[in-house]
């Protein structure tokens, strides 16, 4: 269930890229970088030593004076943009996940109807539940007019109990990924920069995760945690798909520390969490980028799985709630489609738009997967 | 009195035991000298050139001090040397040209460092502009990547870098080695240039290049197998050497204007010892063509000639000096199996 790339995707992707590296827009951006040098050619090399001497190395530097550096920079973005909007997969995959997002923000604010009275079994007592049932007995209603998607057993609008699923699960799918992106380079940072017992110490750990069935562990946790909000969700997943990640960035770690620039800002004192964050980090932001992707989507997956069980947060709604209340009310034997069919198609084109935007990205980013 | 090492012993931990590499090292450097530090590959002389600015995780600090305008380096205390680095003591390292981060300009490659000594970059950015432009470099740099410069450029950048903030001691690690000879030449100028406008008090040169050492630096130190072999003026070292490595490592340079195509180049036969245990006594003796019993002991680094510095009982015997009785040999023997 969650898609793991694993290492295998990082050696395409480490190559720094342009957008992750020309963001700087530090101070230094704002110094007067279009003033010329100083000196002309001739008056830089007063003392005699260096003159003759510095001739050929001093040949390139004319062109690259005087206003250069902003024309050089603009070409570089607009090369990315270039890149970004021409690659189909990357438009195609983000322009889905950007309806999605914006029906889930704003979705609710223009849903037909209330989702929290009439909707789905969740957060209703089984009493009402049970009331809406007998009263509303053969309401499911064909998509019509009035409702778009048609209508549940209860009465409630689907096409409304669907935009504040949504906003849900992107919700629980943001929270995931976070926490297991958070979990995964602090400790894949760690383990690769320390090295040593650290090391060892976190590989132990890391691999006893990784082999913790999430699914079991979730059922036991809530036989005795009463806490079911999104929140808890999200850190539960969280907690529990962070060891790839980490895995992923402690051999990127590895790789990078032993690199020349490490070593001198090693050697001139800098700090070994300013290393790694300025240093080492950047390095592979285009990889932690498409990790943060994958785990949004997989956490995304997870927690419309743990829904669907029943295992999820009980005082919302999220797709995996409706797919639920849509098997639990046998909406599949009464052939109710636009029950369970809507939230289905929705969670599987939020993950195919990101996963096909992830592979668009890593073409953008990796110059050798550029189709020419 | 800049640099003064004393006794200094450096030590790589390995899986097979500790290697030596500075082994009983001591010398000195003075204000505004530069002094050329050479020797063949493993012999230590990085190691030491490193070890007065940063210890790696396998190096130890076994004993021994260094002293910097009379205050002593720290330097086992990776911490406690973090006053030191850049602002007294500070290094080019042999990488020179692959030592700037990719992903950032190097102007804000130069302001992160800067920060982590605690120098506010808008304090030296006008100074850090006119000695790019003294090298070359047109103060743009600042707003390119370096994948935007040639290996050239990046090396000076980097060379301006490590001396932006008047270091006392620079050490300069194999700085010309990967370069062609017209731009070694040009390297070694500019380290001079960098002396003579007060960049830099003295420096160190390590290389294994007898000849750059000959035209930049004013003495040379040679080193051999983690142990000093000769000190003395550059133009006596390359005319006048005493210890036998050096004369056999100047023989085993070519000349300009000698054809080698009758004659073969001489080199030094056999190889240097291994510094996990090396051996008793003067560590050239196997390979020394002048070796003798007195070799067994261990030479002590002697003043022969006013600031000529030899470790070589038979130079000590050139120069009259009594060297005392030879160890008979059965006890050497049994000494250096009993190692």
């Amino acid at each position: 269930m969650s898609a793991n790339p694993g290492p295998a995707r990082a050696a395409g992707s480490s190559t720094p890229a342009p957008v992750a590296t020309g963001s700087p827009g530090e101070e230094l951006d704002e110094l007067p970088s279009a003033a010329p040098a100083p000196q002309g050619p001739g008056e830089r090399l007063e003392k005699g030593a260096l003159a003759g001497a510095q001739a050929a190395p001093v040949a390139p530097t004319p062109t690259l004076a005087a206003g250069a550096p902003a024309v050089r920079l603009g070409r570089q973005r607009w090369e990315f943009l270039h890149y970004a909007l021409r690659n189909r997969k990357l438009v195609f995959g983000f322009s889905v996940e950007l309806v999605f997002v914006l029906a889930a923000i704003f979705g609710p604010l223009a849903a037909p109807y209330s989702s929290a009275g009439d909707s789905s079994s969740a957060g209703v007592p089984l009493k009402d539940q049970c009331a809406a049932f007998f009263c509303a007995s053969g309401m499911t209603t064909h998509p019509s007019a009035h409702h778009l998607l048609g209508m549940t057993y209860f009465g409630g609008d689907v096409l409304s109990i669907m935009l504040y699923s949504l906003r849900e699960t992107y919700l629980v799918g943001f929270l995931g990924a976070l926490f297991a992106g958070i979990i995964g380079l602090a400790l894949g940072f760690t383990a690769g920069w320390r090295g040593g017992w650290l090391d060892d110490i976190l590989q132990l750990f890391t691999n006893v995760v990784i082999t913790m069935p999430a699914l079991v562990l979730l059922i036991v946790i809530g036989a005795y945690v009463k806490i079911h909000s999104p929140l808890f969700e999200g850190i539960f997943i969280g907690a529990t798909s962070w060891p790839w990640v980490a895995r992923a960035v402690r051999a990127q770690t590895f790789t990078l520390r032993e690199r020349d620039f490490v070593d001198l800002a090693r050697l001139s004192g800098k700090g070994g969490v300013s290393i790694v964050l300025k240093d080492i980090a950047p390095n592979m932001a285009s990889y932690l980028f498409l990790v943060f992707i994958l785990l949004f989507s997989s956490s995304m997956l997870l927690s419309v799985s743990y829904d669907f069980l029943g295992l999820g947060p009980t005082n919302v709604v999220s797709l995996g709630d409706m797919m639920n209340s849509a098997m639990l009310w046998s909406a599949l034997n009464l052939k109710a489609w636009w029950w369970f069919i809507p939230p289905g198609a929705a969670m599987a084109l939020i993950v195919f738009g990101l996963l096909i935007s992830n592979i668009g990205l890593d073409e953008v980013f990796n110059p050798k997967l550029r189709e020419s | 009195m800049s640099l003064k090492v004393d006794n200094l012993r450096i030590t790589y931990r390995t899986l097979r035991g500790d290697v030596k590499a500075v082994d009983g090292v001591s010398f000195s450097v003075s204000d505004g000298e530069i002094m050329g530090l050479a020797g063949e590959s493993g012999c230590g002389k990085s190691t030491l050139g490193n070890s007065l600015v940063f210890l790696e995780g396998r190096m130890r600090h076994l004993g021994g001090r260094a002293e910097l305008d009379g205050r002593e380096l720290p330097i086992a205390d990776t911490r406690a040397m973090n006053e030191y680095r850049m602002r007294q003591v500070s290094l080019i390292p042999q990488y020179a040209m692959s030592a700037l981060n990719p992903t950032r300009k190097f102007g804000k490659m130069a302001a992160e460092l800067l920060k982590s000594r605690g120098v506010r970059f808008a304090t030296v950015e006008e100074e850090l502009r006119r000695r790019l432009g003294l090298v070359g470099l047109a103060d743009n740099v600042l707003n390119l990547y370096p994948f935007e410069l040639s290996g050239g450029m990046r090396q000076r950048a980097t060379m301006v870098l490590s001396t932006i903030l008047n270091p006392s001691l620079l050490i300069a690690d194999e700085v010309t080695s990967a370069l062609d000879v017209s731009t070694q030449r040009a390297v070694g100028e500019m380290l001079m240039e960098f002396r003579e406008r007060g960049f830099v008090k003295s420096m160190i040169v390590i290389t294994h290049d007898m000849s750059i050492l000959a035209q930049i630096a004013d003495s040379i130190l040679v080193m051999y197998a983690g142990k000093l072999a000769e000190k003395a003026g550059s133009d006596t070292v390359v005319n006048n050497p005493l210890h036998p490595y050096t004369q056999l490592l100047l023989a085993s340079l070519p000349e300009v204007g000698v054809r080698y195509d009758t004659s073969a180049l001489v080199g030094i036969p056999g190889r240097p010892p291994s510094l996990l245990h090396p051996p008793a006594g003067c560590r050239f003796r196997a390979r020394c063509p002048f070796a003798f019993e007195k070799c067994t002991e261990d030479p002590p680094f002697m003043e022969l000639q006013p600031g000529h510095q030899v470790a070589c009982w038979k130079a000590m015997k050139d120069a009259g000096l009594d060297i005392g009785p030879a160890v008979p040999p059965a006890a050497a023997v049994g000494e250096e199996a009993s190692r």
